[in-house]
């Protein structure tokens, strides 16, 4: 796995790493979505190192912006199967190796 | 109990044959007796054998109170004192039902208690006790007069409960009521010696109310059950519901590689917009795809639906076509092939062969009133239908493109609500035809986009000529890449219209004024005397040179730099100037056709035609050919086609040939086809005539022996220098003009 990775990584290297936030779905409104993303982007570069603490930021600032119960999920690598109140779903790539879900429910 | 069964039989047999004879029954007697003596009564062994008197002994019996059953000396364990003890016998009573009674009696204590508690004298129990025979109603009295009582006190227990049940109003009209029974009964049974007493124990009730007395005992004589039955109030759910916000449910896995994919995916799409963004603007720069920008913008399944319409119209075409070719194939033969073998012997003359006629359904009653080939495609040419008959106007007009590959149906149809009076095609998009119109319009239609309206069309109100739009050129592009042309109208303007983003930008570069005098207009104004303009040309060098040729018969030479002086005014004509075409060799020299039947050739800057042709009728058009210097082919009204070439005949045409019949129809309209030897004439009933020019009408210049070496241009330009000098030289010797003029074919 670790050599499968590191082999990945160099192809990366050789072409280009794409670290843009990328939303793979999201049924929130425009508005919304481009404040949470910038939300997960700050707190991702914020934590780097720490997903939980990356997760709790933007849980706690997403509750306080657009009314708790938000849920948040920070993580390299995870199955997931949620139930989410409508236009309250964000699914994105960050950093190019983190996915975040992010929904209330 | 063998033995006391036994017992029981003898007993029974004993009773039996006692009882018999004591036994009354009359009626049954005799059958019983009868039964009895057909059958042998069978007699057990051990029977006794009485005697007689011993039968007759009557055995007396006696019934005891004595139980023998009943359990004698029952003990039971006292653990308190730790000694066995007897228990008292239980007797032979059993209690099988028990009730306690609500009679008391009268002459009791506790009558005369609840009497006293009801408020009445205690005497009264003698008075009922005498009267009780007596008088019946009376006593039913009692338990008649208690209902008010009764009532009150119901009322009063029931209260709290009513309160908890029943709404206020409800629990007070019940109480009214039964006040109100209350006062009526006790009005009915006011009659007699009682009726005293009513009224004392109403009074005494009062006070029984107030002072707070023992509550009377109620038995089966004062409790009267008085149910009132109240509204059911209906019942109600208070709680309400809401819809629940609409959930979904997403899942996902979030893999390394997914991440990656998505990105790799993400870029690449990013690539493709990018490059199509690229691509559009691009194409965006060309102003003449802003139709096909607008048509990539129909998405999904109409732009697949007209992508397969596209594949199958293109079907149909070609498969219209082999029809055509099939059904034209002498035509197409001689079109190609066909070469006048009695032109040889024929000295000098020529002859037109009649090819294809283009006509459309639509537009037969119009006039063709302009015909151009196109720039690009050869077999390709736009026609414009409307109508030079002033008298009968017409209100439709068209411009179809039609083809040689198909003489039966027109390439595209441009339908106009107004006459097509002139078109263009623009040199460099061939697809970009330019009209004007009767009505003093503009259109430039992208007929490859569509056809059905047009790209640009100038405003209807505040950006139009007014008059006749008589002819519309293409200018070559403006430095920015603006596509523009110029139109001519009979309003006197020759107007420039530039193709912006969205509309026709129009500037007036020339007002045709006639120098003239002011004249006196209506309310003392002034007016200038303006021009018509009825042609243009413009010089194939010099962009900014052109020529105007006008209704009163004038041609000026102007430039677009100058928007109010003429370089040079021509007084040409007599009559309406209809066309005026450059040569293609020399263009210095050109020509004009004119309503006075006249074909002139001029030079430029010189104020007196080189040549002079008189057809005897009305010239419509005049081109030179593109093949040579010196043939130049006119059309008539009288539906005649002359073909001239100076270079063989200077006075005489070398081709009159009628095309279509003089009495019904006109022909207005002739082009040379820049490639192929033929020309192509339109006439007033919007039929379009092909003609393949003979031989003798298209000789190439043969090069002098001399000079091998030069190509057809030069001999051209040689052969047209060499007719001219003949002509400009001032002491001529054979040529006076008069000469010229007499001339007729």
């Amino acid at each position: 796995m670790g050599d499968g990775e590191g082999r990945e990584k160099q192809e990366e290297t050789k072409k280009i790493i794409h670290t843009y936030p990328l939303i793979r779905h999201s049924d929130m409104p425009e508005e919304m979505k481009q404040e949470a993303m910038e939300l997960v982007v700050t707190a991702c570069e914020k934590y780097s190192t720490n997903n939980e603490a990356a997760a709790k930021m933007i849980k706690d600032e997403m509750d306080k912006k657009f009314g708790p119960p938000f849920h948040v999920v920070v993580g390299e690598g995870f199955g997931f199967e949620i139930s989410f109140e409508c236009t309250n779903l964000l699914y994105m790539f960050s950093g190019g190796n983190l996915a975040i879900v992010v929904w209330k429910c | 109990m063998p033995p006391t069964a036994a017992l029981k039989k003898v007993f029974n047999t004993k009773s039996l044959k006692k009882g018999r004879p004591s036994q009354s029954r009359v009626d049954e007697g005799d059958d019983l007796e009868e039964w009895k003596k057909s059958k042998q009564l069978l007699r057990p062994k051990d029977q006794l054998e009485l005697t007689e008197p011993e039968l007759k002994d009557i055995i007396a019996r006696q019934l005891g109170t004595n139980d023998p059953l009943i359990p004698q000396n029952l003990i039971q364990f006292n653990h308190a004192q730790g000694a066995f003890e007897l228990i008292p016998p239980t007797g032979p009573m059993i209690v099988v039902y028990e009730t306690q009674g609500t009679q008391i009696h009268k002459e009791s204590e506790e009558a005369k208690k609840q009497v006293e508690d009801q408020g009445l004298d205690p005497s009264i129990l003698e008075i009922t006790d005498s009267a009780e025979t007596i008088k019946p109603d009376e006593l039913q009295n009692i338990p008649e007069e208690t209902p008010g009582d009764e009532e009150t006190q119901e009322e009063e227990s029931e209260k709290p409960e009513v309160d908890s049940e029943m709404t206020e109003e409800d629990t007070e009209k019940e109480t009214e009521v039964g006040e109100g029974e209350g006062e009526g009964e006790g009005e009915g049974e006011g009659e007699g010696d009682i009726e005293g007493e009513g009224g004392r124990a109403e009074d005494e009730e009062e006070k029984h109310h107030h002072g707070g007395k023992p509550k009377k005992l109620t038995n089966q004589f004062n409790f009267c059950e008085r149910a009132a039955l109240t509204y059911n109030n209906p019942v109600r759910v208070q709680d309400t519901q809401t819809t629940p916000p609409p959930m979904g449910t997403f899942s996902a896995n979030v893999l390394q590689w997914v991440i990656y994919d998505a990105y790799q995916e993400d870029y690449a799409a990013q690539q493709l917009e990018k490059e199509l963004e690229r691509e559009r603007k691009e194409k965006e720069k060309a102003p003449v795809s802003r139709h096909q920008a607008m048509t990539r913008k129909l998405v999904g399944k109409a732009q697949l639906s007209e992508a397969v319409q596209g594949r199958v119209l293109e079907c149909w075409k070609v498969l219209e076509r082999m029809v055509n070719q099939n059904t034209f194939d002498d035509i197409a033969k001689d079109y190609r092939y066909w070469e006048d073998p009695s032109d040889e012997f024929r000295d000098e003359e020529g002859t037109l062969l009649p090819l294809w006629k283009f006509t459309y359904d639509k537009t037969r009653k119009n006039t063709v009133t302009d015909i151009e080939w196109n720039p690009h495609y050869y077999d390709l040419f736009a026609v414009c239908f409307g109508f030079l008959d002033f008298m009968k106007p017409l209100d439709e007009g068209a411009v179809c493109l039609f083809t040689l590959k198909n003489p039966s149906f027109p390439e595209y149809i441009c339908m106009t609500d107004s006459a097509v009076m002139c078109v263009d095609t623009h040199p460099k998009y061939p697809y970009m035809v330019v009209i004007g119109l009767y009505d003093g319009s503009v259109n430039v239609y992208n007929v490859q986009a569509t056809c059905k309206q047009p790209a640009f069309r100038s405003n209807n109100v505040t950006n139009k000529h007014r008059g006749i739009v008589w002819e519309v050129k293409w200018a070559p592009d403006l430095p920015d890449g603006e596509m523009n042309f110029y139109s001519v109208s009979e309003d006197g303007k020759i107007n420039n219209w530039v193709l912006m983003q969205n509309d026709l930008a129009v500037t007036t570069i020339i007002t045709l004024f006639l120098a003239k005098d002011e004249v006196f207009g209506p309310d003392g104004t002034k007016l200038k005397m303006k021009g018509c303009a009825s042609c243009v040309k413009f010089h194939p060098k010099q962009p900014l040179i052109y020529l105007v040729g006008t209704e009163e018969g004038n041609i000026y030479k102007c430039s677009t730099a100058y928007s109010s002086m003429f370089l040079l005014t021509y007084p040409a004509h007599h009559m309406p100037v209809y066309r005026i075409d450059f040569n293609r060799y020399n263009s210095d020299i050109f020509i004009s056709c004119s309503g006075d039947w006249r074909i002139k050739i001029w030079e430029d800057n010189r104020l007196e035609p080189l040549f002079v042709f008189d057809v005897g009728a009305c010239v419509g058009d005049v081109k030179w050919a593109p093949y040579s210097s010196t043939v130049f082919a006119a059309v008539t009204n009288e539906g005649k086609v002359y073909v001239f070439d100076l270079n063989v005949n200077k006075y005489k045409p070398i081709c009159v040939q009628a095309i279509v019949s003089k009495k019904r129809n006109k022909l207005t309209r002739i082009t040379f086809n820049p490639i192929q030897p033929i020309i192509i004439v339109g006439d007033d009933k919007g039929c379009i005539s092909t003609l393949k020019l003979s031989p003798n009408l298209r000789i190439p210049c043969k090069a002098p022996k001399k000079q091998q070496h030069l190509d057809q241009w030069t001999l051209q330009c040689m052969k047209l220098d060499k007719l001219l000098s003949l002509v400009r030289e001032p002491a001529t010797l054979d040529i006076p003009e008069d000469t010229a003029e007499s001339i007729e074919s």
